[in-house]
């Protein structure tokens, strides 16, 4: 698909290589900025951003890193700006509708007992910020490491560390929490 | 909380199999905090699974997007009125020139016959130079508006 869209943008084509690359990118873009921003709906308001900034860039792409590690960079690019320039809060928030409907959901039908209770997102926000996005990336990634290194441009090995330091911390909360409820 | 020696592999333990799962699954026959770690890792996994696998944009994802680049694109294009007016105006101002070095530098005085056939020759030249540099501008003008 890539070639596909190179070889429109070499005859400048570029309404038919956009159109081509946006359902092949758009969820990838998506959950790139649903992890470093955390919240669904302004992750798909950056993804809409990100597309309108590559519509703009596209005359300009000249080929000197793939199609795919140029898509990446502008929306990391682009996530990081608005973080920077927001302050945005990085956790996930009840607040948003998906994601108390989500828990919600997930207490009802879940009948997993064990997990019922778990309040994971809250959890998750206490994670520091790198902790937090390679977590959510890699779930949202279907648990592909290399995905996860390739989206962020991360070495596999950090991705690794980090991924393990965020479950074994998130494991440790969700134990302490079953202890003080067993306790209480 | 959990053994130090076996924190890892309850990490990965998914992962593992073989002779390390099985020394792991002997640990863990006898050591209650290790199997408690290793419940509380597949909440952690069974809930962030329900929570971010599988998500996708929205299906009124890529119209917006149409829709946005649309408005781009209409605020961004060209108007022709400008080019139209660039074109007439500087056109116009490049003939007059032209006429008035046409009009003016034959009347100039001469001192003899030779240099007023020079003042002649000079009207000319820069008539001529005057017609290529309105033709440069028409085509230029031209070019934009193609573009």
């Amino acid at each position: 698909m890539e070639q596909e869209i190179r070889a429109c943008l070499d005859q400048k084509e570029y309404r038919k290589a956009f159109e081509r690359l946006l359902p092949e990118f758009q969820n990838k873009v998506f959950r790139l900025a649903y992890a470093m921003l955390g919240e669904a709906g302004a992750a798909e308001d950056m993804a809409q951003d990100v597309f309108v900034r590559i519509w703009r860039a596209l005359p300009g792409y000249r080929g000197q890193s793939s199609l795919s590690t140029w898509i990446y960079a502008i929306t990391r690019n682009a996530c990081l700006t608005a973080l920077r320039k927001s302050g945005m809060k990085k956790d996930v928030s009840m607040e948003e509708p998906g994601v108390a409907r989500a828990a919600e959901q997930t207490r009802l039908t879940a009948g997993r007992g064990a997990g019922a209770d778990i309040d994971i997102l809250r959890y998750l926000g206490q994670l520091p910020e790198k902790h937090q996005r390679v977590l959510r990336l890699y779930y949202l990634e279907e648990k592909s490491y290399e995905e996860v290194a390739r989206l962020l441009e991360w070495p596999m090995g950090t991705v690794k560390v980090y991924l393990h330091r965020a479950r074994k911390e998130l494991a440790e909360a969700v134990a302490r929490s079953k202890m003080e409820r067993r306790t209480s | 909380m959990a053994c130090p020696e076996f924190e890892y592999r309850l990490i990965e333990y998914a992962d593992i199999e073989g002779d390390a799962r099985a020394c792991v699954d002997t640990h863990l026959a006898e050591c209650a905090s290790c199997r408690e770690f290793l419940e509380a890792l597949r909440v952690v996994d069974t809930e962030l699974t329900a929570r971010f696998s599988g998500r996708e944009v929205s299906a009124a994802f890529a119209p917006a997007v149409r829709r946005r680049i649309q408005r781009e694109d209409s605020a961004r294009r060209l108007s022709f009125v400008p080019e139209i007016l660039d074109f007439v105006g500087w056109g116009a101002i490049v003939a007059l020139l032209g006429l008035m070095a046409w009009w003016v530098l034959p009347f100039m005085p001469a001192a003899n016959p030779s240099q007023a056939a020079l003042s002649m020759n000079a009207a000319l030249a820069a008539g001529g130079a005057f017609l290529l540099v309105a033709v440069f501008i028409g085509l230029r003008s031209l070019t934009d508006l193609k573009r």
